[in-house]
């Protein structure tokens, strides 16, 4: 008996030494576009952040700078502030959009999605500069509302926070509603046909079925927006008029005006640990999302 | 016979040499400059003849900034040897160690103002910030108007450059112009704490201002002159306006070449028949004692140096804006964070 238990669970004999993780077929065809990648994007990224510690006599001092001096830490934080107000945002307006389409017949699901792949090709210059067009004191908005008689003066939807974060969600709303979409798609509805069946209501289909099942791919979205927003450079810039600081705004003063390089270096290192931390939450999430 | 050799091969040599040294001359030569209808006006006035006379294109590139300049003398690359530099970055590239000096012998200018010529830079431009309005609105005399939201009531759009705006903060606040330099910084941004709910658009782009007042975006702005004068429905003043002049400067490692052909091109723009020529494009002037005379006259008013212009406006002090340049820029940030 225990000889037959011994058998069934015989166990793999280890090796003394440490033996390295088996590479994969095709390692060597992949070889020279890593070789392009590590020259092209990693070597000069380490570089960057070798400047950070210039002058080498007090290698931390401009990390020093960053920490002491508070406005760059505000800039940071303002950056984040805005970067959470868009993730919301796209959250909020997203998920009902997805919800939407996942609910049309096939045909009226594939107009829709053509038409917010659509807003890709459109570039994001125009688009930004599109809102100065609807929403400035003399735009669209401004003359509806005003003949309507619903406001006195011209609301100010631009060069203020509003409106860079109007901007910022339309350009990256479709980033949120696809992979959204898609993971809607993937959803099994025999599930929700099933709770049907076991006489769930509608709400509790939604909320206590739908919603947990499709979350993991909402958050991967929300986080892939949040890191996004905080790299953005254009649409704060032109939709802020100079009110709105965000981290970018600040790196193209310190890089092409001053020009303050090692600062910027150093503040690139610090949004680059931020955003690693982010995105290992993304990957986590979606690793998550893949196996349910 | 080996002498003989020898001699053809020294003469050969000698012959070679002197042709590298007499006929090396490069075809072109790139320029950084800052773009717009400045850039234009280089073109019509001073590139055109440059040409015609030496047969030496020129390529103009846009925008200026000493960024560029940075990168082009640390990577050793000198890919435009000559760029466009404001008075402040000026200063500012001579202690970075960004430029060559400037052989004046070479250059050979036709009388120019003193203040024009710098070690480092030939100045070439005149321009003033000044104030401007939309067509319709209450006029301005002063930067105190400026400031006076209640007599004069609109939204403003000053420049999102400290040295374009905090001298006349000083000014609205009462300083007389001879005791503007050295700046007060504390009384300079506490004026302006006052006036920043009022300033809708902080303008980094020289087309943004006359562009927001044809919007009717704001109503009353700080701008580069040349951008305000020449527009539709947008008035202007250059009293308390602030006179500056900006430079062309030859970034630190640039060929013998191409050095050469930039001296020969600063001299055209010392000529005041090709400043004239550039004036019409834009009302900015050059830096010829001449000028005046030749600049069209039905439009003398709209000219940064003109006597009745000059005699309004202050100068500005560029070596205070070096020395103070790290000070000024942290301030800035801080009171723009406080928006």
């Amino acid at each position: 008996m225990a000889g037959n238990v011994e058998v069934a669970h015989r166990v793999q004999p280890t090796s003394s030494r440490l033996t390295l993780p088996k590479l994969g077929e095709g390692f060597a065809q992949v070889v020279p576009a890593l070789i392009l990648i590590l020259l092209l994007f990693n070597v000069p990224l380490v570089i960057m952040l070798g400047w950070s510690f210039y002058p080498l006599e007090t290698p931390l001092a401009n990390y020093e700078q960053i920490f002491t001096r508070s406005i760059y830490l505000k800039v940071i934080g303002n950056t984040f502030y805005i970067a959470a107000l868009t993730t919301v945002a796209c959250c909020l307006l997203g998920y009902p959009l997805c919800y939407w389409m996942w609910r049309l017949s096939p045909r009226w699901r594939l107009i829709i999605a053509s038409i917010v792949v659509l807003t890709f090709w459109v570039s994001i210059l125009v688009r930004t500069y599109a809102w100065i067009v609807i929403l400035g004191n003399d735009g669209i908005v401004n003359r509806l509302l005003l003949t309507w008689g619903l406001i006195d003066s011209s609301v100010s939807f631009l060069y203020n926070q509003t409106g860079v974060i109007i901007g910022t969600t339309n350009v990256l709303l479709p980033f949120m509603v696809l992979p959204l979409f898609a993971a809607m798609m993937r959803l099994d509805r025999r599930i929700l046909l099933a709770a049907e069946t076991l006489g769930a209501p509608k709400g509790v289909i939604f909320w206590k079925i739908f919603f947990p099942l499709t979350l993991p791919s909402l958050a991967a979205g929300a986080i892939l927006i949040f890191i996004l927003t905080l790299g953005f450079f254009i649409t704060p810039a032109i939709l802020g008029g100079g009110r709105v600081p965000m981290i970018a705004n600040m790196m193209d003063l310190l890089i092409n005006r001053l020009p303050r390089w090692e600062l910027a270096a150093a503040i690139s290192g610090v949004l680059l640990v931020f955003t690693m931390i982010f995105f290992a939450g993304y990957q986590w999430l979606n690793n998550r999302q893949q196996a349910s | 016979m080996t002498r003989a050799l020898l001699g053809a091969a020294g003469l050969a040599g000698s012959l070679m040499l002197g042709t590298t040294l007499a006929f090396a001359q490069v075809s072109e030569i790139r320029m950084i400059e800052a773009g717009g209808p400045s850039g234009e006006s280089i073109e019509v006035g001073y590139i055109k003849p440059f040409t015609e006379k030496t047969g030496i294109r020129v390529v103009r590139e846009n925008p200026a900034g000493l960024g560029k300049v940075r990168a082009m003398v640390e990577s050793r690359n000198v890919t435009a040897p000559i760029t466009e530099l404001s008075s402040s970055e000026l200063e500012q590239a001579k202690a970075l160690d960004l430029l060559d000096p400037l052989d004046w012998d070479a250059i050979d200018p036709a009388p120019i103002y003193e203040e024009a010529i710098d070690e480092y830079g030939l100045g070439w431009q005149y321009y003033s910030t000044i104030m401007a309005w939309r067509e319709g609105e209450k006029p301005l005399t002063s930067w105190a108007d400026m400031w006076d939201v209640d007599n004069f009531p609109g939204a403003r759009s000053f420049p999102d450059y400290p040295n374009y705006i905090l001298p006349m903060a000083l000014l609205a606040d009462g300083v007389p112009v001879e005791e503007l330099y050295p700046l007060d910084m504390d009384r300079a941004f506490a004026k302006l704490e006052e006036i920043k709910d009022h300033v809708a658009v902080w303008w980094e782009a020289g087309a943004q201002p006359p562009q927001l007042l044809q919007d009717n975006e704001v109503q009353y702005v700080a701008a580069w002159s040349g951008r305000v004068t020449d527009v539709e429905g947008v008035e202007y003043t250059f009293e308390q306006g602030q006179l500056d002049l900006t430079y062309f400067a030859i970034p630190k490692g640039a060929s013998e070449e191409a050095k050469e052909a930039v001296y020969q091109l600063m001299h055209v723009m010392t000529i005041a028949e090709n400043q004239a020529a550039a004036a019409d494009i834009v009302s900015y002037t050059g830096p010829s004692q001449d000028l005046d005379p030749l600049l069209p006259q039905d439009r003398i008013t709209k000219y940064p140096t003109v006597q009745q212009n000059r005699d309004v406006q202050f100068f500005i002090d560029a070596q205070w804006w070096f020395d103070n340049a790290e000070e000024v820029e942290l301030r800035w940030q801080e009171f723009k964070l406080g928006l």
